[in-house]
């Protein structure tokens, strides 16, 4: 990918996660949206306010914060479900959108890969 | 007739008498040169036995480092002799030759050591390499348990390999862009075992450049890792930054058991990095912290000190970086976008249904005017995706300019294409809709998973009506 990602990551998920692996809460998968709630930093390692600056837009998803910081999704888990417990973010489910729209766009999905394929 | 005999008896009596006196003098004489020649052999004997049970092992015992001093010859009557010059070369032409044994042993354990240390660190960073990836790949709690466990003891062995290679004489390795000075104090918290002890303050935009970012980390983990040994494990090691004029210092402090004076004399020395290191000589079990420390200092230009004491007690370490080792990083995009985002996602205008799916197209054209407010254009370059370019031209005509809230939001939900969305739901600020929040935001941060979604609709679009291109809620 991105070079800043072949580079061997500085700071190693155990520091960033304080040596956990498990998020507070299972409340998370690739498209659930995350807002910031709070804005005060105080206390915060850095990647945790790298997501607050990133989500204080507007709705990001796990996926896309995961991307932001460059970290494995798991890991990103972890730092999410903190904020969440300590009331910097809240969560929204993504995909909740009618029906007829997702099959739209799974068939367009299909029909790109068998596009490509 | 007797007249005659008696001359010459008293001739015959004085020639006696005369020689009598000569042979006694001379007698006499050698026997005080014998004396002396005896007092010079029982003095030679004796400085020979004092250099075979004193001065030699004395000089042995220097050779091998300890603090002794080689004492000279016992009798101060025997120095200058001509004896005594030739010991004095003789135990030169010694100390010579040990010295460059020495020398010779240490520099081919060192070549040694290297070139097993090589190998140990290209192992460990192939290793390292393979984690990431599997903490990449694996969503499963019960997985990175493991991999964290896994590369924090890989990061420490990294470092151990290291370290050792740096005594040796080789560089720390690992080419690394300019880094946060936090991201290093906490790479370098990354590599050492008790890294849940410290705490480090946060400190805003300073950054190291890039040449001595491993240099640092490795300092700093040997600092670390020191300060925490040496400390009882229910304290905390903390970290500060000060900032000087002239650069800046990392401060870490310990709350353990603070260095005697001679201990701090050791260490300082080792820490001025001025004599090089004898891997022979670092102890059992060895101790490297200072050494490699000191090692790294002198060679990358910063200083290091310990000779003052913490305020809990333990040991003050203070690293002083000099400004020409520190830059400031630029202002990292994501934080900057996401100001302009949230203007534009906030548009009301967002009202029309289809043109949500031009976002992506849009920018391409719309963002010309719109670039200069953004900080984030920098960073589009690196965008990976070329499928998005072609697309791009195709979007003129139905500029997404005017993208419906609800429209916008489904768009996001919907399709799982987590790119386009910065959603807000307060419309307050009516901003230039002209430029697509999508644009700003590079692909690289996108998860593969969904980039491979992204690749299959677009692709999918293209297939179908060109006109069409960019749609997605279409």
């Amino acid at each position: 990918m991105s070079a800043a990602r072949r580079e061997r990551a500085l700071v190693r998920p155990h520091v960033v996660t304080g040596g956990r692996a498990r998020p507070t809460r299972n409340i998370f998968d690739l498209v659930t949206l995350v807002m910031a709630a709070r804005s005060d930093l105080n206390g915060l390692n850095p990647e945790k306010r790298r997501v607050l600056e990133l989500c204080r837009g507007g709705a990001l998803s796990v996926a896309e914060v995961a991307g932001h910081l460059s970290l494995p999704i798991s890991v990103t888990k972890v730092l999410l479900s903190d904020l969440v417990d300590s009331g910097h973010i809240v969560t929204r489910v993504g995909g909740t959108d009618d029906g007829e729209t997702s099959t739209r766009l799974l068939q367009e999905v299909l029909d790109g890969l068998r596009a490509r394929l | 007739m007797s007249a005659v005999a008696f001359v010459c008896l008293t001739a015959g009596l004085l020639v006696a008498v005369v020689l009598l006196v000569r042979e006694r003098q001379i007698s006499s004489r050698l026997r005080r040169r014998a004396g002396t020649l005896e007092e010079t052999a029982r003095v030679r004997d004796e400085e020979l036995r004092h250099l075979v049970a004193v001065r030699t092992p004395a000089l042995v015992e220097s050779l091998y480092g300890k603090p002794v001093a080689v004492p000279g010859p016992r009798n101060p009557s025997f120095a200058g002799t001509s004896a005594e010059q030739g010991i004095r070369a003789i135990l030169s032409m010694f100390t010579d030759y040990a010295e460059r044994a020495k020398e010779r042993a240490d520099q081919s354990a060192k070549v040694t050591l290297k070139a097993m240390m090589r190998a140990v660190q290209s192992l460990a960073n192939e290793q390292q390499l393979a984690i990431s990836t599997m903490q990449e790949r694996h969503d499963d709690p019960d997985v990175l348990e493991g991999l964290m466990r896994i590369d924090h003891m890989n990061a420490q062995l990294g470092r151990r390999a290291q370290a050792t290679a740096v005594l040796c004489g080789s560089w720390p390795g690992q080419q690394r862009s300019a880094a946060a000075l936090v991201d290093v104090v906490r790479g370098a918290t990354s590599r050492i075992r008790d890294y849940l002890r410290i705490d480090v303050q946060p400190q805003s935009n300073i950054a190291v450049i890039s040449r001595v970012v491993e240099p640092v980390v490795l300092a700093v983990a040997e600092l670390l890792d020191n300060a925490a040994r040496h400390s009882q494990p229910n304290t905390t090691v903390e970290v500060n930054f000060r900032q000087a004029h002239n650069g800046v210092a990392i401060v870490i402090d310990d709350a353990g058991v603070a260095m005697d004076a001679e201990e701090i004399q050791r260490a300082e020395r080792l820490l001025s990095g001025r004599d090089s290191v004898d891997i022979n000589r670092l102890g059992d079990p060895p101790q490297v912290g200072f050494a490699v420390v000191g090692v790294l200092a002198a060679r990358y230009g910063f200083r290091v000190s310990v000779d003052s004491s913490s305020p809990y007690g333990g040991v003050r370490a203070v690293l002083f970086l000099p400004g020409e080792l520190l830059t400031h990083l630029d202002t990292e995009p994501a934080p900057a976008r996401s100001e302009p985002q949230p203007r534009r996602a906030e548009q009301p205008v967002w009202t029309e249904p289809r043109p949500v799916r031009a976002e992506r197209p849009a920018p391409a054209l719309p963002t010309a005017p719109s670039a200069p407010t953004l900080p984030a254009p920098p960073v589009v370059p690196t965008a990976p995706p070329a499928p998005s370019a072609p697309a791009m031209p195709a979007a003129p005509g139905m500029s997404g300019q005017v993208p419906s809230p609800a429209r916008e939001q489904r768009a996001v939900t919907a399709n799982g294409l987590p790119k386009r969305r910065r959603v807000t739901d307060t419309g307050e600020q009516p901003a230039p809709s002209i430029e697509p929040p999508p644009s700003t935001r590079p692909p690289r941060e996108i998860a593969a998973g969904m980039g491979a979604w992204q690749r299959g609709t677009r692709a999918g679009r293209a297939t179908g009506s060109p006109d069409s291109e960019g749609n997605i809620a279409e």
